[in-house]
């Protein structure tokens, strides 16, 4: 009895002491096993295609009238009209686009289409397309929509362009209906456009060569900050040329009944017209002087040394085109062509 | 062709736009008559075309001039007093959310509570009395320093050396004080209000336009919107259109019956307006394609 007694002891005892190296072992230091975790993601960067030199090319049939939104970012632009009723897009070093048909014609035709970017990137506008060079063929009767980062555009062929980028040269011809173009820093350049012409660029020249309006009443504006504006037979009988930095050029015909206003705050205004031109002119000029190889003939005049100066004169045999110029630090000059 | 060409100084200055208006007409004037000086602007002109572009990067990492410096200065103090109380009350009270601030601050006040309890004697007993009493506790006791006891006689000398009630304006809050925000292009838009008997007439509307175009124009400035480059010419521009404003505003105020030279200031006006609407315009265009 005894004998039990002492082993029922020994194993309470044994028992105790096992409890006890149990419970001072973690306060000891050893190693408590860790808790499960969750594995984390952590979200890749998505693969930089910038320099994917795949091409890609889609084709949709379009109403001959059809309107096209087209945004690009970066890279060439041509854009080009074509005697078929569809629209072409080459994108060569860019990601892959689709079409958008915004609206159909009556025989279920798209009217107005747009461009995608089937491979956004994360948070970027999907709307745009980029590559090294984007061609974009349209049927000659289609107007363009165009917007952009920095690009430089040309469009030959279509019935109507509005252009809006950023940065890069615009260059535009062969051109219907009217031409709107704007660009944030480059040149634009239009030849052969017709109807009603605005461009506008911050820092570039504009050139127009051979232009004129499509209509009774189109006018043309052409304006820039700093650079240089040459019109070259631009028949337009509403002008309205400005830059604040910069020379003003025209050579060309002034229509009967037309104005034409020309401005430079810093900057020359050098005309060049034809021997029998007849017109009226208001030349206003502070720090420069006045120029005329044609003959004229001085309605009134306010010339002071040191102060504003004004010419109203008739050229020539007078006439009911009005030519207004005005420079606040530069030469005015009428030459004969 | 002249003789006496200029300088590539005076040429690069011209382009800079640094020159004034007299020295402007001078070397507009002689570039017209001398081919050889026209050759040397356009070489420096495409030298220019180079140049700024390749230094684009360089140029917008420019260390910030002492305007800028004063004009994101004046930013902050403007967001920082239009800022709701309660934004500042947070603010304030996010310091003490630091752990040894807040425990400081804990033991400022436990200390704090025990000199008020200490200083201010033995707390009343409550009653009802106390509670129903006036407001007029504090009315001044006179009180003979010469029937005091000696032991007391120092502690109640302060309080009989008035024997005149006295009346003190208590104040909790700390005099507002009242601010004028300047516009954030002072320097070149005066205030329309201050001014308006200055104004030539037609002349207010053109420069409170200017000023919202300013605001939002220096507001929302992106290095992305202009280069280097453009940045010059656009310095450069409105330096000429501000010189042209200053001009014709003169000479409509030595005549104020010349319609030239009043025509003339409302196109400078005009090109001025057309000059910030062209980089809003580009600051659109930019965000719209993010």
């Amino acid at each position: 009895m005894t004998n039990i007694v002492q082993k029922f002891m020994l194993a309470v005892l044994a028992a105790a002491i096992a409890g006890g190296l149990s419970l001072t072992a973690p306060a000891q230091g050893t190693p408590a096993p860790p808790p499960p975790k969750a594995k984390i993601k952590f979200p890749t960067a998505p693969p930089d295609r910038s320099y994917d030199r795949s091409t890609n090319e889609k084709a949709i049939a379009v109403a001959p009238n059809v309107n096209m939104t087209l945004c690009v970012t970066e890279g060439d632009l041509r854009v080009n009209g074509w005697s078929r009723n569809e629209v072409r897009v080459y994108v060569e070093g860019g990601p892959k686009f689709a079409f958008k048909v915004v609206d159909k014609g009556p025989d279920g035709r798209p009217v107005w289409i747009s461009t995608v970017n089937a491979e956004p990137r994360p948070g970027g506008n999907n709307e745009c397309i980029r590559g090294e060079t984007v061609e974009v063929d349209l049927p000659r009767g289609a107007s363009l929509n165009l917007t952009g980062k920095a690009i430089d555009a040309e469009v030959d062929g279509l019935r109507k362009v509005t252009a809006k980028t950023v940065g890069g040269d615009i260059s535009i011809r062969n051109i219907k209906e009217g031409v709107s173009a704007y660009t944030g820093e480059g040149g634009v350049t239009v030849e052969e456009a017709w109807g009603q012409i605005s461009l506008e660029t911050t820092t570039g020249n504009i050139v127009v060569v051979d232009s004129g309006p499509s209509d009774i009443g189109d006018t043309f504006r052409a304006k820039t900050n700093s650079g240089a504006i040459s019109l070259t037979h631009v028949t337009h009988r509403a002008l309205d040329v400005n830059t604040i930095s910069g020379s003003v050029l025209f050579s060309g015909e002034l229509k009967s009944g037309g104005t034409y206003a020309m401005s430079t705050t810093n900057g020359s205004i050098a005309i060049a017209l034809p021997a029998m031109t007849g017109c009226k002119l208001a030349a206003t000029f502070t720090a420069g002087s006045f120029k005329s190889e044609l003959p004229f003939k001085i309605l009134t005049d306010n010339i002071a040394p040191d102060d504003l100066k004004s010419i109203v004169a008739n050229v020539g045999p007078g006439g009911d085109a009005v030519l207004r110029l005005s420079s606040m630090a530069g030469l005015i000059g009428i030459k004969k062509q | 062709m002249t003789t006496n060409c200029l300088d590539i100084g005076i040429i690069q200055s011209f382009l800079d736009g640094e020159l004034s208006g007299s020295e402007i007409t001078r070397v507009s004037d002689h570039i017209a008559d001398c081919d050889a000086c026209a050759m040397l602007v356009s070489h420096a002109e495409d030298e220019n075309a180079i140049v700024f572009p390749a230094l684009a990067r360089e140029f917008n990492a420019m260390v910030p001039t002492q305007r800028l410096w004063a004009r994101i200065e004046d930013s902050i103090q403007i967001e920082k007093n239009a800022a709701p109380w309660w934004q500042k009350l947070s603010g304030a009270l996010s310091h003490l959310l630091h752990p040894q601030i807040g425990a400081l601050a804990a033991l400022l006040i436990v200390v704090g509570l025990f000199a008020i309890y200490k200083l201010s004697g033995p707390a009343p007993a409550p009653s009802n009395e106390v509670a129903r009493a006036p407001r007029t506790t504090a009315a001044p006791t006179i009180v003979n320093v010469d029937t005091l006891p000696p032991s007391t006689k120092n502690v109640a000398a302060p309080v009989a050396r008035s024997t005149q009630p006295t009346y003190e304006n208590a104040s909790y809050r700390a005099p507002r004080r009242v601010t004028t925000e300047a516009p954030l292009n002072s320097s070149s838009v005066q205030p329309a209000t201050a001014t308006d008997a200055a104004y030539l007439p037609g002349e207010a509307s053109y420069v409170k336009t200017i000023a919202s175009l300013n605001k939002s124009v220096n507001g929302d400035q992106d290095p992305n919107v202009m280069s280097a480059s453009q940045q010059v010419s656009f310095a450069r521009d409105m330096a000429v259109v501000d010189n042209t404003i200053t001009r014709m505003r003169d000479a409509v105020k030595k005549n104020p019956k010349d319609e030239t030279a009043k025509q003339m200031l409302s196109s400078a006006y005009q090109n001025k307006i057309d000059l910030l609407n062209s980089v809003a315009q580009k600051q659109e265009l930019v965000a719209s394609l993010r």
